[in-house]
């Protein structure tokens, strides 16, 4: 047993070398967690237009329309912010030169450029007439099947990093995500005008997100937990400001969204509030990461645990 | 890779006397900047932590307590030094997390970034258990110890290891350096270190690495050193997460269907 690394006056608990972090704080700027809402919504959108397509057909066409047109601005701004985010932008395309299942930000390049690709398509081709309407249903269809493993792939690929607080919440993270991208995704949709039955729908999958999405926050509260210094962000400093912040955001998202029904008011107010939840949840996340990795205990810990 | 072309590094840190020689020479070989010669206040160690222009660092460690077997002449004392470097992992978090194929495993076993095809992603940095691979602000790519690829590959042996006056840092083939560190431990025990032990000199030592190219002797916990106690490559516990996100996508899809399928009822 050691007595260096605790010299008088430190916190109990492991030594550490001068308090010094153990791993790097990621480099990640703010565009990052901004495409984890962009894309994780435009992902969503996807499969929510695909799901519409195929089960109720020309029924829903206004609002198959407006989810094609929200994936492709997402995916769109997504790998905008992406590329903006590199340390060499104008390499981009160097994520395309393999294949390699063992990086997760390998997939989630190809998923993403394939989703950008059929979404834009869908939304575009989809607006003419013929063989290219047909196109774009087919592209639109394609762009459902990539939605879902784009609103969460980002998940597993915080999960595959040293960074305790991302790594000790592996099972859990995916599903928040997922959950929060839906709930932004019906946010977002929310906001337009739509006949009754597809507002029905939205709101329906809308209320079902945002009840798992509260519930998958405190699940990762409960998988980090298993050492109280991992999950100590989510309770303190910025990130834990911004994750309770988004807890409350989804539950007012919620509340106003049962009192005011469908009304366009209630609506827009429940949108607002959701959408912020959503974003405040990616930036929580974010930030808890850089916590957690500048916290040489966090890593110790969850490694001697 | 054969045993026989492998390469490494060992650290014993037992004969370390601090004096940088190792940080100098990889500047200089490696044509490294300056990191602004700031001054840290709490050791002779003003580096404090390898980055993306340090790649050999000296960590000195001030203990209030004796070093086993020895006797010093001002009380309950001991300083540790050691020099850090990457470890070259026999499974490297930075290599699997790559999205680019720029980091590969070369000739010698060694882990090298190819500056030509990064593109500075920053998930290496995320990636590493030990926090050493960074990405150079003024620059945009992710940079680390190369083993010294480039004098390996003219029969040179690594800048840090030919300067180290005090063969702390070895260099050789794997099986070699192994054979010579488990000597050292014995000897270092027999003379009453009995703290004495070796830190990812093999898959067994250190199963979430599946060992370290380059290892270390060391007298106290990692943590004193800064070096994680079960450093694991993050790929090892991704499978679950996948599996994890392949149930949310599915309850995502069958959610939709059931809210799209259950308000057309009401049409």
């Amino acid at each position: 047993m050691n007595a260096a690394g605790n010299p008088p006056g430190h916190e109990p608990g492991s030594p550490t070398y001068h308090g010094l972090p153990a791993i790097k704080t990621p480099v990640w700027t703010w565009e990052v967690p901004a495409y984890f809402y962009a894309g994780g919504a435009a992902g969503a959108a996807a499969t929510i237009g695909a799901v519409l397509q195929v089960l109720d057909g020309e029924d829903s066409a206004r609002l198959v329309r407006r989810c094609r047109d929200l994936a492709a601005l997402g995916t769109t701004v997504g790998t905008a912010l992406l590329i903006s985010d590199l340390g060499r932008p104008a390499r981009f395309l160097n994520m395309l030169r393999v294949f390699k299942p063992s990086s997760p930000l390998n997939v989630g390049s190809w998923i993403l450029t394939a989703a950008t690709g059929l979404s834009i398509g869908a939304a575009v081709l989809s607006r003419g007439e013929g063989p290219l309407a047909r196109m774009g249903e087919l592209a639109g269809l394609g762009a459902g099947v990539l939605g879902p493993p784009l609103a969460g792939y980002t998940a597993v690929l915080l999960a595959a990093t040293a960074v305790p607080v991302w790594q000790e919440g592996r099972t859990t993270l995916p599903v928040l995500f997922i959950a929060s991208s839906t709930g932004a995704a019906c946010s977002l949709l929310e906001l337009g005008d739509f006949d009754e039955t597809e507002l029905t729908a939205v709101r329906r999958l809308g209320t079902i997100a945002q009840v798992v999405e509260l519930a998958a926050a405190k699940a990762v509260e409960r998988e980090t937990g298993r050492v109280e210094r991992v999950a100590r962000p989510y309770d303190e400093g910025l990130s834990g400001a911004l994750w309770k912040a988004s807890g409350a955001l989804t539950i007012v998202s919620l509340a106003v969204d049962q009192v005011t029904g469908k009304r366009k008011g209630g609506r827009v107010a429940a949108a607002l509030f959701g959408s912020a939840g959503s974003l405040a949840l990616r930036f929580s996340v974010w930030h808890a990461g850089r916590a957690s990795a500048a916290d040489p205990r966090a890593t110790f810990e969850s490694q001697r645990a | 890779m054969s045993d026989t072309q492998a390469t490494g590094f060992f650290t014993d840190t037992t004969v370390c006397i601090g004096c940088k020689a190792c940080e100098v020479a990889c500047k200089q070989w490696n044509q490294l900047p300056d990191d602004g010669f700031s001054f840290t206040g709490r050791s002779y160690d003003n580096t404090g932590a390898l980055n993306s222009t340090t790649w050999r660092h000296v960590a000195f460690v001030e203990r209030p307590v004796p070093l086993e077997g020895q006797i010093t002449g001002f009380g309950d004392f001991s300083w540790l030094m050691m020099s850090d470097v990457c470890k070259h992992c026999v499974k490297a978090g930075c290599l699997e997390a790559c999205p680019t194929g720029s980091i590969i495993r070369t000739e010698f076993d060694s882990v090298f970034v190819q500056p030509d095809i990064c593109n500075g992603c920053g998930y290496c940095v995320a990636a590493c258990p030990f926090g050493v691979i960074d990405r150079r602000a003024d620059d945009g790519r992710a940079w680390k110890c190369t083993l010294c690829y480039d004098r390996q590959r003219a029969d040179m042996i690594p800048a840090c290891a030919q300067a180290c006056p005090t063969e702390s840092i070895v260099f050789g083939k794997l099986h070699d350096l192994k054979e010579r560190a488990a000597q050292r431990v014995d000897e270092l025990q027999a003379k009453g270190l009995t703290g004495a032990y070796l830190y990812g000199a093999d898959a067994t030592d250190q199963p979430g690495t599946q060992g370290l190219n380059a290892f270390f002797l060391l007298v106290d916990e990692p943590e004193v050193y800064n070096l994680p106690p079960e450093p694991v490559a993050p790929g090892n516990k991704v499978g679950a997460s996948w599996r994890s996100l392949a149930g949310a996508m599915a309850g995502l899809v069958l959610v939709a269907s059931a809210s799209v399928m259950s308000s057309k009822v009401t049409r």
